[in-house]
């Protein structure tokens, strides 16, 4: 039948037009159709990293090997990582298993294009502690559901050069005698060592460059003094109505960033550091730099063609980047009345973070060896590859102490509640766009006296009109045309 | 006069190595991106990259596991030869029909495709990607094709123009010589339009090489993917493999330009052999 | 003359009748397989898809409990599909008519009625413009037509922010259109950039036309030898796609680009070329930008008609002894503005509706005083961050029907005005 509707549709083409119609979309699923003796194919959508880095083969390769007898079989989606599933789900042209970031995720969520998930099916489940969860949790009538498996959170991190520390660091720059710089600590020091680094070599070296027009590496300006981006309701569920950035005491960790923005150059108010970091901590332009953990790779892999140029063999110059290159997290304080220059009280360091997981598409046709796949892939050998390979922070608390290090601290630092995940609501999306602009001409204002232009924050007060401004804005960007 | 003549001749060399060199540098500074060493565009000296390497383009051909190039260009090719060849036949032939005659629906038909034209395109593109859900034509190059062309007589003003120069006297004797319509314009008109016929293909040509916004839509399978679409997906730090892949791109362009040049400009040199 | 009348008025019952009883059997054959077919659409699923498109789905589907709802927006797809084709068939119906008509007219006055092959000749020479047209205009109305009508219609319905499939969408009327007045923010956005869009598309056509023009004539001039390479230098601009020009040419002005890296070098302030209080140096940076991607073609435009000009009008000119400049604004000039009004309107309307400049040299900033756009952002950009963005599709489709509104207008009386469309050959 289906061919004979074809064979008129083609017909009619050259007549009229109206074969549109007669094809129909009735056969749009041409491709997933399978019977019970037939090998059953998951589509799975990872991230470009896993990829690039022969994670996601190894895992497919070990996970085809184990389901083998079981018919079922994995395979790349071969898509854009980032596609939308609400514009390919529907009409069947999505993948059936996909790895995203939780404000991802659960947009999808909201529009119930990925399933609802039992946390009993999957073993690893004992393991997540509850802030990763509810990273996946969404409430539909007053039930909270869970919608996808948490696998790694994520935050931004320091990047700095070991081998160019300070000569004297230990006497000069380790105050509290823990053997541990200072300016890893806390962010006033940063912020002396960056003017003391900038001053010493005429503005040729830099301390810390970042890219301050970045909401998700700049928000412990905003979030450690009581900033945030949506508060809760009663039932602790995600409340976009209350847009808070502007909250608690921000205005005086933006004045803090300005004040930072001064010792970086206007490198940090565009796109140009988000791209040029990993080259400018490589060639001791800057001494550090804020980037996501999934980019050590490519901090490495700079520092390395660094060596190079310098003589060493490929091996040589891979051992000595990983010797000199350093990651950890950001300073974990800041002055609480947000003057970097004074060692005054502190306030503890809150990053913005998010949480990525596994969602099965609402539209797969086979839900439970979706979720068969989900528990493979979330299973400690998976994870602890993932971790080896990729670098990641697993919310799997097994595997993070076993990894110990770094690892561990990021997954410490979700439990004590340094990470401020990112909101699972679809509003999220709007509150990129407005703070980025704000973030970029608070790091501009710094630059603003030197070239004779209006200072526009010079105290509190016009900082928090700002950030009011902003917040008003990203809940305009939501409501106002909302039916 | 002879040294007014002169001095004009420098100047106009002048003014031709100014616009040149506008034009060429950013150009050639792609083409130097594409070799430089370190990938990104952000260790350069002021311009220019701080040393150079062919790693680049063996990487664009060779590492086909995430960015698979020598596919993209294949799909690109075949795009852009198909809607290049439909869109030039479809387009010449509207021009032609709504310069050489006069029917009740000319001018309406004539108000309509402006109006039409000015409708912002990507507001339909929704509609587009469900029609194409219906055709069953998702993942599929000849649906871009088939939008490439079929959206291109909208475009036909430039070639009506043309064929608006022609003079009726050449017509007219044709047809006082029995010729029907179809013969006219096979016959008559074709090898009178080349220049235009050029113009039209290379114009066709080029936009699906860079357009992007629609094989994005329409192709959801990497390996499917445009030259276009591919390098906007490139990451951030690939700089050199993007300009690598722009620069690929641009010789086809190119090598068309000048193996259709002579035809681009038969007419000015027509004029200088009637002197 | 009795039979003949029934015979014609078969036509009118069944398309095709008529003529298969005059004799005309290939033809009436098609004509009446056409409206089988038809009939066979209208029964299977026309009938079904014009009735959903008043209802926009009656059924909700829930993913989660696996039921399948209706999609309200493929539902109004093919209801306007349906529609057209109706349009179609209504036009073949009247064709039938006129057709059948002239045959009983052939047949009263004793003629012979021609066969299938002879009439498709007559046809095909005759009435070459509908042959011709046949295609592009299918073409055109399923690929340019039925997208626009489909946007045109969404701006009544409440399609987007949170109904999105698989919630019901709904006609809503004009609300969409009181919303974007009553709210000043929206309104107060949409003046301030209307206005910079209107100086932006006049400015850049004027540049793009005038830059191509005086490129062309400058390649074209006697005592320039070898033609074909210096026009190559344009044509490599030309060839290079036109996103990646624009990304380098953001990288060229970003802080840590080779222009700030050169001022820095000689001493001077790194300028921010295109950051947040950048306002009308992005803009101009947008416009030469633009132009560089722009005059390329234009100058091949240009080339293209200067060589279809008559040069013993020239001959004649400097004869007469007129001079260089006169023969320009006398000759050239007519000649060139003549045969590219069109095209003016068409580049004016491209350069309105330019998207791709100030979404890649100046995407994501959404500035004081504007509702999600910036200084720099056209009305086209404006609609992607409404409705591509922010989801807000019938808000921003909307929009564009205002805007399409006020450019048509704009367009339609310029180019109904010009000489190009009033006297088409004044250069025959």
């Amino acid at each position: 039948m289906r061919n004979i509707k074809r064979a008129l549709g083609l017909l009619l083409i050259s007549s009229l037009a109206i074969s549109m119609t007669a094809c129909g979309s009735d056969n749009a699923k041409a491709s997933g159709k399978t019977s019970s003796d037939e090998v059953i194919t998951l589509r799975i959508l990872e991230n470009d990293t896993a990829k690039q880095e022969g994670y996601l083969d190894e895992l497919l390769s070990a996970f085809n090997e184990a389901y083998k007898d079981k018919g079922i079989q994995a395979v790349d989606a071969n898509m854009e990582e980032y596609s939308n599933l609400a514009e390919n789900g529907p009409y069947g042209y999505g993948p059936d298993v996909l790895y995203q970031a939780n404000d991802k995720l659960m947009s999808y969520a909201e529009d119930k294009h990925i399933l609802a998930l039992n946390r009993e099916d999957f073993e690893c489940a004992d393991l997540i502690p509850e802030e990763a969860w509810n990273a996946f949790t969404i409430g539909v009538n007053g039930n909270k559901y869970t919608c996808a498996i948490p696998v790694n959170v994520q935050e931004p991190m320091l990047f700095y050069r070991k081998d160019k520390l300070p000569e004297n660091w230990e006497t000069d720059w380790d105050q509290d005698g823990d053997k541990t710089p200072d300016f890893l600590q806390s962010w006033s020091s940063l912020y002396q060592l960056s003017q003391q680094i900038v001053t010493e070599s005429g503005g040729e070296k830099y301390g810390l460059v970042a890219s301050c027009k970045d909401l998700y590496m700049m928000a412990e300006f905003d979030f450690s003094y009581g900033g945030y981006v949506f508060g809760k309701d009663e039932n602790g569920l995600t409340n976009s109505e209350d847009v808070g950035f502007g909250q608690g005491d921000a205005a005086k960790g933006m004045l803090g960033l300005r004040q930072f923005a001064g010792v970086m150059n206007e490198e940090c108010i565009d796109d140009s550091i988000a791209q040029n970091r990993y080259v400018k901590v490589a060639d001791g332009t800057y001494f550090c730099s804020i980037s996501t953990p999934d980019t050590y790779v490519l901090f490495h892999d700079r520092l390395a063609d660094v060596y190079k140029a310098e003589g060493c063999s490929q091996e040589e110059a891979d051992k000595k980047a990983t010797e000199n290159l350093g990651m950890v997290e950001l300073p974990g304080k800041m002055p609480a009345d947000g003057d970097l220059s004074k060692n005054g009280d502190t306030v503890e360091t809150v990053v913005m973070g998010g949480v990525n997981g596994y969602g099965i598409s609402a539209y797969t046709e086979h839900r439970d060896a979706c979720i068969e796949f989900v528990n493979f892939a979330t299973s400690r050998e998976m994870i602890t590859r993932r971790a080896q390979i990729l670098g990641i922070a697993p919310t799997r608390s097994d595997v993070a102490q076993e990894m110990g290090g770094t690892t561990e601290m990021i997954f410490g630092s979700l439990s004590a509640g340094h990470i401020n995940l990112m909101p699972s609501v679809k509003a999220v999306d709007q509150i990129w766009d407005p703070m980025g602009t704000l973030l970029s001409d608070v790091a501009k204002d710094a630059f603003r006296e030197k070239k004779g232009e209006t200072v526009k924050y010079t105290d509190e007060a016009s900082m928090q009109e700002a950030l009011d401004k902003a917040s008003k804005s990203i809940y305009d960007a939501i409501y106002t045309l909302s039916n | 006069m002879r040294k007014e003549r002169l001095s004009e001749t420098v100047v106009t060399y002048i003014a031709l190595i100014l616009v040149s060199f506008i034009f060429f540098f950013p150009v050639l500074w792609l083409v130097l991106a594409s070799f430089s060493a370190s990938g990104s565009i952000y260790d350069y000296e002021g311009f220019f990259p701080k040393s150079y390497s062919l790693g680049t383009y063996i990487k664009l051909f060779s590492d086909t596991q995430m960015y698979d190039y020598p596919s993209w260009l294949r799909n690109t090719l075949f795009v852009a030869v198909f809607s290049c060849a439909l869109s030039t036949v479809l387009v010449i032939l509207t021009a032609y029909t709504m310069s050489r005659f006069r029917f009740r629906m000319r001018k309406p038909i004539m108000k309509t495709t402006l109006v039409l034209s000015m409708f912002p395109s990507f507001m339909g593109m929704t509609a587009v990607y469900l029609i194409m859900i219906n055709f069953n034509l998702i993942n599929n190059l000849w649906s871009l094709v088939l939008v490439y062309s079929a959206g291109a007589p909208m475009g036909y003003l430039v070639q009506k123009g043309y064929f608006d120069t022609i003079s009726n006297s050449i017509y007219e004797a044709a047809r006082i010589d029995g010729a029907s319509n179809p013969t006219i314009f096979w016959k008559v008109t074709m090898p009178l339009s080349k220049p235009i016929l050029v113009y039209t293909a290379l114009t066709s040509f080029a936009w699906p090489w860079s357009d992007f916004i629609l094989p994005n839509m329409l192709l959801k399978n990497r390996d499917l993917w445009t030259v276009a679409v591919g390098l906007t997906h490139l990451g951030e730090t690939e700089f050199s493999r993007f300009a690598a892949g722009a620069i690929f791109i641009a010789v086809p362009i190119v090598i068309l330009y000048f193996s259709l040049s002579r035809f681009l400009i038969s007419g000015v040199s027509d004029g200088a052999v009637k002197q | 003359m009795k039979t003949g009348n029934i015979k014609t008025k078969c036509s009118y019952v069944i398309m095709g009748l008529g003529q298969f009883l005059y004799g005309q059997r290939v033809k009436g054959l098609l004509y009446m397989a056409v409206l089988a077919l038809y009939l066979w659409y209208l029964v299977t699923s026309g009938i079904g898809d014009m009735t959903g498109f008043f209802t926009l789905g009656t059924v909700e589907g829930d993913p989660w409990l696996g039921t399948k709802g209706d999609d309200s927006i493929i539902m109004m797809l093919r209801g306007i599909l349906a529609f057209l084709v109706l349009i179609a068939v209504i036009v073949f119906y009247l064709s039938n008519i006129k057709d059948v008509k002239n045959t009983e007219r052939l047949v009263e006055q004793g003629k012979t009625v021609p066969g299938f092959i002879a009439s498709l000749q007559a046809f095909v020479d005759k009435k070459f413009y509908v042959v011709a047209l046949f295609l592009p205009v299918v073409g055109v109305a399923v690929f340019n037509i039925l997208p626009i009508i489909f946007m045109i219609l969404i701006a009544f319905t409440n399609y987007g922010g949170d109904i999105v499939p698989p919630k019901l969408v709904d006609w809503i009327g004009l609300e969409n259109f009181i919303q974007i007045f009553s709210l000043t923010g929206i309104k107060d956005t949409f003046v301030k950039i209307l206005g910079w869009n209107l100086v932006w598309a006049v400015c850049a056509t004027a540049i793009n036309y005038f830059g191509g023009l005086l490129l062309a004539l400058l390649l074209n001039k006697k005592c320039v030898k070898g033609k074909t390479f210096w026009r190559a230098f344009p044509i490599l601009a030309y060839a290079v796609p036109g996103f990646i020009t624009l990304l380098g040419f953001k990288f060229m002005f970003s802080y840590g680009g080779p222009i700030n890296y050169y001022l820095k070098a000689f001493g001077l302030q790194a300028v921010g070329f295109l950051d947040i209080d950048a306002g009308w140096k992005a803009r101009i940076i947008g416009l030469l930008v633009n132009a560089w991607i722009s005059i390329p073609t234009s100058m091949l435009l240009a080339t293209g008609i200067l060589s279809n000009m008559n040069n013993e009008l020239y001959e004649a000119a400097s004869l007469d002894g007129a001079g260089r400049w006169k023969q320009f604004t006398k000759l050239t000039l007519p000649f060139v503005v003549f045969s590219t009004t069109p095209t003016l309107i068409t580049s004016f309307v491209g350069n309105f509706n330019n998207f791709g400049v100030f979404y890649f040299l100046r995407g994501g900033l959404y500035l004081d005083g504007y509702f999600l756009a910036s200084d720099t952002d056209l009305l086209i950009n404006w609609l992607y961050n409404l409705s591509i963005d922010n989801n807000y599709y019938g808000i921003g489709a909307a929009v564009s029907l205002i805007i399409f509104l006020i450019t048509s207008v704009i367009s339609l009386t310029t180019y109904v005005n010009s000489s190009a469309f009033k006297k088409e050959d004044t250069f025959r």
